[in-house]
């Protein structure tokens, strides 16, 4: 099974992956971890906000939206 | 009465206030916490011979010490030690709701947790097995529907049962494996503390880095910091971890264990109804237009609705105002007693606010029905972009649009919606920009100036007015953010987008009765106060002597006039002394006043034999109908009310103009005076201050001359001040940019919780105003600019700036920890790779 690494701000509308390192810290870093976004954790693209920034994402069952600028800092690992 | 504390905890959007309004009746009040801003709501009840005491916490996704309500939350648990933690789970959502769940189980309180919006899962098709979510967390599952008003006595039994048998509780504990032996060495070293909490939940808070916990732990053991460090570091070099991240992940897979043992999903992978409305109104090019319609309806509905009920509402602070007018002791003709002055100034001022309180509670209303169905976070979604560039949030939407995005707004509303914006910096800069939107009350005084200047241009004069403010709060927002809340806390955009929720009828009128409530309870008071300093500052030191005898002899000459017109009449005897003309006066000037604020016809009656009843004798005066005696009298004597009202209004200006307030005007007009503001100009702001309705009342009052005539306001001023269309612009600037109504600057305090916020938020825009007025009227004085031309200049240069700021990207370090690591090209590799997101 071939895999890349993208950051989440990379995917497009309708891609699923999952979470393969946080490159956040500190607060960022807690906060991320409480709302799910754990090692492992398959994270659909539902879409972008009408003015590109920020997106919403399908994670756990909720729907979540997440700036771009955040999204950066998160690892993800891509099926091919 | 035994007493049990109860603390209410749960994540966002689980239904904990429908649930905490189910159970805690109607004895519920709510605070501050001391120090910030978040709610505190508190309610008693009793049951089974206990006095219960339910706090609500604020809704928190985590137990963590990184956001404000997360602190309070655990501030509360730590400080006060509840008997019981009620959880409120969101059933339909078990997963991530579980992740909060195993936190609190893990503090060693006991836990009851309330399986809510049991309905709205049965419906997604999703089965519970609560008895086995029960065994396995080792604590009671009760199943609930807060919005049905299911389950409320089994949670009072929950709470009275489990406190009986608080002695049988066992403790709950996760297997952390790996990580176990150190929370074990954490432990031990903290063995001696004197702290009743549970020792092994302190140490998983230590390893977690949690601030507050770490240096509650250090006041006992003065090493504990490094202690922690170098466990964390053994536990990293063993197996690769750090372990805040793993104590999440745990937690979430003993929350996927429950899951998939006590719960199935039948409609799994269906698109929900959220989803398909999702579709539509998240949009990428309906979803603008639609959001526009939503704010403009509830625009539409609270402040025009509202402003409408209000023409219902005002005939009652009316009528309590008369009744007031009443009680007070009588004007003895010119001689009005000061008591009477007063009481009449107190109530206008309080009317003056009161009179908001239809449009307040529709608002607030209409707020807590978007809050509930789930709209706000998408509103904040769709818009967040456009406001991050000046420093704001997605969240500031609908202060800024309840401040006024269109013709009026209020402030006061405004700066209250605020309350929910995670991000400290943009919720700071939010309360500090809406007070520059339009706010209704401006309005009349907008009116009177382009009426008396602008005739012409009046309709493209109030396009730049109501639109400019907004470009103006963006740039304020920007240019705060940047320099003084620079150093403000902030959080990451992370924000939940519940499904779609009906909201309840009940929860709904209960939180914008609260809302309304905490507006009567902290702004009318504190104006109330602000009220009666100004009263003195305009009543002091009164009239001179000279003055005085003028208008006494104005008086005198008044009442000659009238002794000479009625002296043939049969009723003289009726009218023979002043005392009795006074009292008559009073009684047809009260009849006037009631009759004004009677529209229809029974109204009517109804004062007319309430008159009558008073006093009979002197009711042929005012309907003298075909008593042509009578009728004589009531000629005179609407005449001589003429003339005292304006012998009182003279009295009045003179007293303004001499007063301490207009000694304040007076003495920073050379302040003003590079504006071209005079003293006039000055005591209207000064006076505007308690509500910006006052300022028209006093601008009319010093503008309207002593001569009868039926001048309006507008030809007044424009006649008799010797401005120019060139003034009027720089005090209508003045007055987009100066927005301290004290009510607005009072909820400022309620929702900075500082006075030092409050002081500036008054200040800067006086400052700001007085520079930006005197440079445009020192411009236009300078270039012969007419007014409408310094109005398109102005208006011009703003707009730039706006855009320019817009346009410019922002390099906004939104926190510690993410964007240094980037700045320190720690992952370089991927430097290619991305696309930033700032820059596109």
């Amino acid at each position: 099974m071939n895999s890349k690494m993208r950051t989440l701000a990379s995917l497009e509308k309708g891609e699923k992956a999952k979470v393969n390192k946080l490159y956040a810290k500190g607060k960022l870093l807690q906060k991320l971890l409480d709302m799910g976004f754990v090692n492992n954790v398959e994270i659909e693209v539902i879409r972008e906000a009408p003015l590109f920034d920020p997106m919403e994402l399908k994670l756990h069952n909720y729907n979540l939206s997440i700036r771009k600028s955040e999204a950066l800092l998160i690892e993800m690992d891509v099926k091919e | 009465m035994k007493h049990i504390k109860v603390a209410l905890a749960g994540q966002p959007n689980c239904g904990k206030s429908t649930i905490f309004n189910l159970v805690s009746g109607i004895e519920q009040h709510i605070a501050n916490y001391p120090g910030v801003t978040v709610d505190k709501k508190v309610g008693y009840f009793k049951y089974d011979n206990y006095k219960i005491e339910m706090v609500d916490l604020p809704g928190t996704y985590s137990f963590s010490s990184y956001s404000l309500e997360e602190r309070v939350a655990k501030e509360f648990i730590i400080d006060e030690k509840p008997d019981v933690i009620v959880n409120i789970v969101d059933a339909s959502n078990i997963k991530r709701n579980l992740y909060l769940t195993f936190q609190l189980l893990e503090i060693g309180i006991p836990v009851i947790v309330v399986l809510n919006m049991m309905d709205v899962a049965k419906r997604r098709g999703i089965e519970i097995d609560s008895k086995k979510i029960s065994k396995m967390l080792n604590c009671p599952v009760i199943e609930a529907s807060g919005s049905k008003g299911i389950g409320g006595k089994d949670i009072m039994k929950g709470i009275v049962d489990t406190v009986t048998h608080a002695h049988q509780y066992e403790e709950f504990k996760i297997n952390y494996e790996e990580l176990e032996p150190h929370i074990h060495n954490i432990e031990e070293k903290i063995e001696s503390t004197q702290s009743v909490l549970n020792k092994r939940w302190l140490a998983i808070k230590a390893l977690e880095g949690d601030s507050s916990i770490i240096s509650h732990l250090k006041t006992e053991f003065n090493d504990i910091d490094e202690y922690i460090k170098n466990q964390e570091k053994l536990f990293h070099e063993k197996y690769d971890k750090d372990a805040p991240s793993f104590l999440a992940s745990y937690r979430y897979e003993s929350a996927d264990i429950i899951h998939h043992n006590a719960i199935k999903e039948k409609n799994l992978g269906k698109a929900t109804l959220t989803d398909k409305a999702d579709k539509i109104i998240l949009n990428r090019f309906l979803a603008l237009p639609i959001l526009i319609l939503f704010m403009f309806l509830v625009y539409e509905i609270s402040i025009v609705g509202g402003y409408k009920l209000t023409d219902y509402t005002w005939p009652i602070l009316a009528a309590f105002k008369n009744l007031v007018i009443d009680i007070l002791p009588a004007a003895d003709f010119i001689d009005v007693p000061m008591i009477t002055d007063f009481g009449i100034w107190m109530v206008n001022s309080g009317n003056a606010l009161m009179n908001y309180l239809p449009i307040f509670f529709i608002l607030f209303a209409l707020i807590a029905i978007m809050e509930d169905v789930g709209y706000m976070p998408r509103m904040a979604f769709i818009l967040d972009r456009v406001f991050k560039r000046f420093g704001l949030h997605g969240q500031s939407t609908l202060p800024l649009v309840l401040g006024g995005a269109m013709v009026g707004g209020c402030a006061v509303p405004g700066v209250m919606a605020t309350k929910g914006i995670a991000d400290d910096r943009a919720r700071m800069a939010t309360i500090l920009s809406v007070p520059y939107m339009n706010c209704l009350a401006k309005v009349p005084f907008y009116t009177l100036l382009l009426g008396a200047f602008f005739k012409p241009d009046m309709a493209i004069m109030m396009f730049f007015i109501s639109t400019i403010t907004l470009f103006i709060a963006m740039i304020v927002a920007r240019i705060i953010t940047a320099t003084i809340l620079s150093t403000r806390e902030t959080a990451p955009f992370l924000m939940e987008l519940p499904p779609y929720h009906l909201p309840t009828f009940k929860g709904v009128i209960i939180r914008a009765f609260q809302r309304v409530w905490l507006y009567i309870k902290k702004v009318v008071t504190i104006v109330l106060a602000v009220a009666i300093v100004l009263f003195a500052m305009l009543q002091f030191p009164g009239l001179d002597e000279n003055a005085m005898k003028v208008y006494e002899a104005q008086g005198t000459k008044a009442l000659q006039t009238f002794d000479k017109k009625v002296k043939s009449s049969s009723y003289y005897n009726e009218v023979d002394t002043k005392q009795k003309v006074s009292t008559l006066l009073n009684y047809y000037d009260g009849y006037r006043a009631k009759r004004m604020v009677t529209s229809s016809r029974e109204g009517a009656e109804d004062v007319d034999n309430e008159y009558r009843e008073i006093n009979p004798s002197s009711f042929k005066f005012i309907k003298p109908k075909r008593d042509k005696e009578a009728k004589k009298v009531n000629k005179a004597l609407r005449t001589l009310s003429t003339q005292r009202k304006r012998i009182l209004r003279g009295m009045k200006n003179d007293k303004v103009e001499s007063s301490l307030l207009g000694m304040a005007g007076r003495s920073i007009e050379p302040l003003t005076r590079y504006a071209g503001f005079d003293w006039k100009i000055n005591v209207a702001f000064l006076s505007s201050f308690a509500a910006r309705e006052s300022a028209v009342a006093t601008l009319g009052s010093i503008y309207e001359n002593n001569k009868a005539d039926d001048m309006r306001a507008e030809e007044a001023m424009a006649l008799n001040s010797g401005y120019t269309p060139l003034h009027a612009v720089a005090i209508i600037i003045f007055m987009i940019l100066t927005p301290p109504c004290i009510a607005t600057m009072i909820v400022v305090k309620m929702q900075t919780n500082s006075y030092k916020w409050m002081l500036f938020a008054i200040f800067f825009p006086v400052f700001l105003g007085i520079i930006i007025s005197s440079v445009i009227f020192s411009l236009g004085s300078f270039n012969n600019w007419s007014g409408v031309e310094a109005m398109i200049y102005f208006y011009i240069t703003v707009v730039l700036i706006a855009l320019i700021i817009g346009l410019f990207p922002t390099k906004n370090i939104n926190w510690k920890g993410g964007i240094q690591s980037k700045a320190k090209g720690q992952y370089n590799v991927y430097e290619n790779n991305f696309n930033i997101g700032e820059n596109r």
